[in-house]
């Protein structure tokens, strides 16, 4: 279904020194530099499957999706949808996929809702029955009724996702490209869009390829995650074989009583664990321990802490995306395409 | 063809729904718009005042080169102005994505989305200005010349646009352009007289390099005199056609290189 | 003065980088200007062809090519973008950013633009006065340059700029109460453009509107210093425009004061 090779991709960036004085420089000689966004980002995605995108910040993600969805052209290396290379035959290539950018809106600002989809019906030739069809499946799926003859402008954040997600599912698209779908929404409302991508998974047998910096998207969505960072893959996998090799990891944080007099070395030093499986680090009184819930369970860890000290608050947090990789790194481990 | 129409129609018809939201701004807008040619044409009658004839040429002729000029000038404004927007904003923030990830020509997409209707103030004062004096000027009034006049003005238009359209590409490769846009455009002025009062440098220039000599004096001098309607007409739609292709393959390099934004 | 420069400055060296970093945009602007001087230099070149006389309602050649290159320039550095500013920033609710700042706000916008009269006055005045006095003196074949003239006018320019920065603070605070200041501002520009003398030389308008424009705010912008610059004025004649000046220099700044009282109490009022 979706084949990306070797893609790779190179910007021009005018570097300006600091100051009154490199703004001076760059006026007569701009400094410029070729940035790589993507290096060499190879994957591929079957029917009807939702393939999580993920790295840190800046590792090309955007980049990469901007690239099979045809804004972008890479610089080598190709990239294959339903058989179709984006770049060369765009127009005929959109309508068979969606697109929604999290952080920016395809809808028209100023139109009410409805009256964007009546554009998008003749943008993508939807016939009038289907239409009609449509509109009706992702009423259902997305709830859009409340709010469709509103402007856009004044939706609020998880009401314009829903809309923008039906505005790239009208016409029916065989693969759907989510960028950061859940940014900026609370709980409820993210529960709520992942609830409806599924749906349109399941029923339609749309491919989606999404990326997010949230681990229970990946968690509740995903069938499989390629990883990459630096622009390059660094990891191709179910979600679950990841954690379990490197995902075990737990933040836990606490505040102790200065009066229980105690320091990182000797929390460390009862505990027999390796530096890989636990780290300490303290400012003031406030902990930050980091260590592998596979070697420590949670529980065995939570109280052996409270056995240690006067603890005045205390959390405990699951292992992120960046901490992943991190560990990822520090074991030299490629499990790779 | 249908599809395109249909789409334009629906844009621009919400686009005026909006217009009625933001009344005031619209007749401000409008309103300035016909005080900057109003002025432009206060300036030619003081200057009639003192000398019966400029260049040889009288009051009802220039004013009938300089309403004439407005017209194509205001069409492009009222239907293609959302190209000034590629080369300032869209571009630069990124928004461009949406139009390449939707399979209409995005160059189509991005003028059916605007609707200025600003622009009645130039084309009004333009309209104005070529009915007021066409009794006695001498118009060569012949069916042909009309046929001609009605073929003429939708090419000269087409000469605004194909510089707005080239320049704002420019932002696909530098991210803004607005700036570099804004000078050719200005370069329209020269347009508003006859070019014989320039030096043979600024002619040539502005008639076959940025070629606004052909949205003013050129057509209007065939209307006027009936002469050279190979050169004054014809070269009016062969340069506009040259001019059209260039831009259109500047911007179609443009897409290809376009670097969106973020990362 | 010390403490003045202290807090002031920054602004300044922030005005200074945010015209260098869009270089393109504000030579691009100027060059636009530029075309505008020279379709009129040979309009005025056919006029004086044309009447046969070398005088055209007591101007020159001469003097129509300094008025239309001088008006210019002068136009263009006593312009002021601070309309703009004020407006962007109170619709995007960034203006309470300075306000928390310990710095008097309209102060801060003065010195920002102060940076960037550096860089105009350095890359488009110099070379433009330069170039006009060199075609008098080609034209002539002496130096018409009068240092005395030239020092009142800068003099009546910074006026101008001062004068034209309140009255574009002014407007700019109207975004308070207006919803989009979009439409006014092309207005804004066109009637300045108008009234101030800058297509038209004041001098050529029928007897009456002359007299009315040249008391109103407008012509202080450009057209008296302009004036002082081509020597058109005599003493009498200077003192009085200056003065008329300051009486609008002082007009518009205790103007802005005012709408600003007004607009910090709407501001309160709406939370913002």
């Amino acid at each position: 279904m979706i084949y990306a090779e070797h893609l790779r991709k190179e910007f021009k960036k005018v570097i300006k020194e600091p100051g009154l004085k490199g703004s001076i420089k760059a006026l007569f000689k701009p400094h410029k530099e070729i940035v790589v966004a993507a290096e060499d980002i190879s994957f591929h995605v079957p029917k009807g499957e939702i393939l999580g995108f993920i790295g840190p910040n800046g590792a090309g993600k955007s980049t990469v999706i901007k690239m099979l969805t045809g804004i972008l052209t890479p610089t080598s290396g190709e990239c294959r949808i339903n058989g179709k290379i984006p770049q060369n035959d765009r127009k005929n290539y959109v309508k068979e996929i969606g697109v929604v950018f999290g952080q920016r809106t395809q809808l028209w600002w100023d139109l009410p809702l409805v009256e964007t989809y009546s554009v998008l019906k003749e943008i993508y030739e939807v016939s009038d029955e289907k239409f009609k069809e449509r509109m009706a499946f992702l009423n259902e799926v997305l709830e859009l009724e409340p709010f469709i003859k509103s402007p856009v402008r004044t939706l609020s954040l998880g009401q314009r996702m829903r809309a923008d997600i039906a505005a790239s599912m009208l016409h029916s698209p065989k693969v759907l490209f989510l960028d950061e779908p859940t940014i900026g929404l609370d709980v409820v409302v993210k529960d709520n869009i992942r609830q409806a991508i599924m749906k349109i998974n399941k029923e339609e047998q749309t491919t989606v390829i999404l990326t997010t910096h949230d681990i229970s998207d990946i968690e509740l969505l995903c069938d499989r995650i390629v990883m990459i960072d630096k622009g390059k893959n660094v990891y191709d996998g179910s979600l679950r074989e990841l954690k379990a090799n490197y995902g075990q990891m737990r933040e836990l944080n606490f505040e102790a009583n200065p009066s229980s007099k105690l320091t990182p070395e000797k929390f460390k030093s009862k505990l027999k664990l390796t530096d890989d499986d636990l780290s300490v680090e303290c400012d003031k009184n406030i902990y930050k321990v980091r260590f592998n819930s596979a070697v420590m369970p949670v529980g065995e860890m939570l109280s052996y802490t409270l056995s240690q000290a006067n603890i005045k608050d205390i959390s405990i947090k699951d292992a992120d995306v960046e901490e992943i990789i991190r560990r990822l790194y520090k074991q030299g481990v490629n499990t790779g395409a | 063809m249908k599809r395109a129409w249909k789409i334009y129609k629906i844009l621009t018809i919400q686009n005026l729904k909006r217009l009625m939201e933001y009344k005031i701004d619209f007749l401000t807008g409008a309103i300035s718009f016909l005080i900057d040619q109003a002025v432009g044409i206060g300036f030619i009658f003081i200057i009639f005042s003192q000398i019966p004839n400029l260049a040889g040429f009288t009051f009802e002729q220039i004013v009938f080169i300089y309403g004439f000029s407005l017209i194509p000038k205001g069409i492009d404004h009222l239907l293609t102005d959302n190209l000034w927007s590629v080369g300032y904003f869209i571009v630069r923030k990124g928004d461009f994505d949406k139009y390449l990830t939707r399979p209409i020509n995005p160059l189509f997409h991005v003028i059916a989305e605007n609707f200025q209707l600003d622009a009645i103030g130039e084309l009004l004062v333009g309209i104005v200005l070529v009915c007021s004096v066409a009794g006695t000027v001498g118009m060569v009034v012949t069916p042909l010349s009309i046929l001609l006049f009605i073929i003429v003005i939708p090419f000269s238009s087409l000469i605004y646009t194909s510089i707005k359209m080239g320049t704002a590409a420019i932002a696909f490769w530098t991210k803004q352009s607005g700036q570099i846009t804004q000078v050719f455009y200005m370069a329209n002025e020269f347009a508003k007289y006859p070019t014989t009062i320039y030096n043979q440098f600024i002619r040539t220039i502005i008639t076959y390099v940025v070629p606004f000599a052909f949205t003013g004096y050129y057509p209007a001098m065939y209307l006027l005199t009936g002469e050279n309607p190979l050169f004054n007409i014809g070269g009016t739609v062969i340069i506009s056609i040259i001019l059209f292709i260039i831009a259109y393959t500047i911007w179609c390099k443009g897409l290809n290189a376009y670097e969106s934004a973020g990362s | 003065m010390h403490k003045v420069k202290k807090l002031y400055f920054p602004f300044t060296r922030a005005g200074i980088q945010e015209l260098l970093a869009y270089r393109m945009n504000f030579l691009c602007f100027f060059f636009g200007e530029l075309f505008y001087c020279f379709v009129m230099y040979y309009v005025w070149k056919a006029v004086f062809e044309s009447s046969g006389s070398g005088t055209f309602m007591d101007f020159s050649m001469n003097d129509m090519v300094v008025y239309l290159f001088i008006s210019n320039v002068t136009g263009f550095i006593t312009s002021s973008n601070v309309c703009e500013q004020v407006g962007d920033e109170i619709k995007d609710g960034s203006i309470s950013m300075r306000l928390i700042k310990p710095v008097n706000c309209n102060l801060s916008y003065l010195f920002k633009e102060l940076g960037q009269l550096v860089v105009l006055l350095t890359l488009i005045f110099v070379p433009m006065v330069l170039g006009v006095e060199i075609y008098r003196y080609c034209v002539n074949g002496f130096i018409m340059f009068n240092i005395v003239n030239f020092l009142l006018y800068l003099l009546s320019a910074s006026f101008a700029y001062l004068i034209s920065f309140y009255l574009n603070l002014c407007f700019g605070f109207m975004a308070f109460f207006v919803k989009n200041l979009w439409g006014f501002n092309i207005l804004k520009k066109s009637l300045i453009k108008f009234l101030s003398g800058a297509v038209i030389p004041l001098a050529f308008m029928p007897n009456i509107i002359k007299q009315i424009l040249e008391l109103m705010p407008f012509a202080s912008l450009s057209y008296t210093p302009v004036m002082i610059y081509m020597g058109k004025y005599d003493t009498q004649q200077i003192v009085f425009n200056i003065l008329l000046q300051l009486f609008w220099l002082m007009f518009f700044y205790v103007l802005s004061k005012l709408i600003w009282k007004k607009a910090i109490k709407y501001l309160c009022v709406q939370g913002g």
